[in-house]
């Protein structure tokens, strides 16, 4: 097995990531703008390997609170799809799919937390899509699942079940743009090692 | 107000009769509050998984076993007695609803389990637990006098 750690990809690795975020990033805006039916664009996205608290800094602080809507992978490719919500972004869904707007995260109700879910669930699986496109790699998703609170919290999800592989996060970042309005997209994307090195395999970085 | 001292993620601090240790965001993770009333010290670790197993892993706070077990050595060769010291404990939630076989293990629960195992096995007495629920906690521990808090979103703040 090659890599090890995700720190341990190079160049190469990393640019048929950045590929496959770039993909999956243009079958996310899609998808969002015919689910809100609004004009979306998208800016390429970046790759980051992060430690836990670099992931935080970037995205916000511990203890702000975000959405977060996780899938789990399985099949040829064992992992984890985590896509962070803030509050911009979940109005410009709750706005074009209920239309109504909240200010307080206390404020959302099952409604809109499974409106909210079902797009991480649509964006999770554009990226998805792009992975076993590319790869012609049968991917199973689970049934997502939606949390509100502390960003800290969610992100040690990750980060304690792949605590026994590596001790870095997979993130690409990017922003889509609805109606001139720009919202961050931030995704967890980690495949266990093992998956990450069939990945490269079957895309012939390795 | 104290001086705050934070305690990262996989990581201990300890403080004697000043300050206050604080970690933020507990999620699946645990804090464990260790302190001692007769000399005033007080440490706090926030370890992220139950075990060490097989990992060849330098950072001993990570797990509930090495972790406990470090953290009394250090406290115990600062003069504390392990019969005086007191543990509370918070976090091991489980964040994510995971539906169906194929979603995550309860990590959170494991872990509660593994350090309230730990805390029997050093004799040292657990008297304050806010353990698993769904929701992050932010845990901090007053080194003059012992006292816990723990904060989360949407709920009352808990004093222990």
């Amino acid at each position: 097995m090659g890599i090890k750690n995700y720190e341990d990809m190079n160049a190469l690795e990393l640019d048929a990531i950045k590929e496959i975020g770039s993909i999956g990033t243009g079958n996310a805006a899609t998808a969002i703008s015919q689910v809100l039916r609004k004009k979306t664009k998208m800016s390429l996205p970046d790759v980051y390997i992060l430690g836990y608290n670099e992931a935080i800094e970037m995205i916000g602080t511990p203890e702000e609170i975000v959405a977060a809507v996780l899938v789990k992978m399985s099949g040829e490719i064992n992992g984890i799809m985590l896509f962070i919500l803030k509050m911009d972004f979940i109005n410009a869904v709750l706005e074009s799919v209920l239309s109504k707007e909240i200010s307080e995260y206390m404020d959302l109700t099952e409604m809109e937390k499974s409106a909210l879910e079902e797009i991480g669930n649509i964006i999770i699986s554009s990226y998805v899509n792009a992975l076993s496109g590319l790869t012609g790699v049968g991917i199973g998703l689970s049934i997502p699942s939606i949390a509100v609170n502390m960003l800290g919290g969610i992100l040690s999800v990750p980060m304690a079940e792949f605590g026994y592989e590596t001790d870095k996060l997979m993130m690409i970042n990017g922003k889509f743009i609805v109606d001139n309005k720009v919202l961050d997209s931030n995704l967890l994307m980690m495949p266990d090692i093992s998956s990450l090195n069939y990945l490269m395999h079957k895309l012939g970085v390795d | 107000m104290a001086k705050q001292i934070i305690v990262g993620i996989a990581d201990m601090k300890m403080a004697r009769r000043e300050g206050v240790l604080i970690t933020y965001a507990l999620g699946s993770c645990i804090g464990i509050a260790l302190y001692d009333p007769m000399i005033n010290l007080g440490a706090l670790i926030h370890i992220m998984l139950p075990e060490q197993g097989t990992m060849a892993d330098k950072n001993l706070y990570k797990y509930a076993d090495t972790g406990i077990r470090e953290t009394v050595r250090k406290m115990t060769a600062f003069g504390a007695v392990k019969n005086r010291m007191r543990a509370k404990i918070a976090g091991g939630a489980k964040m994510f609803e995971t539906k169906g076989s194929q979603g995550l293990g309860n990590i959170g629960d494991r872990n509660a389990q593994n350090v309230k195992k730990m805390l029997r096995e050093q004799g040292i007495r657990l008297v304050g637990e806010d353990t698993g629920a769904n929701y992050a906690r932010t845990m901090s521990i007053d080194a003059s006098d012992g006292k816990v808090t723990i904060k989360t979103f949407g709920r009352p703040e808990i004093t222990m």
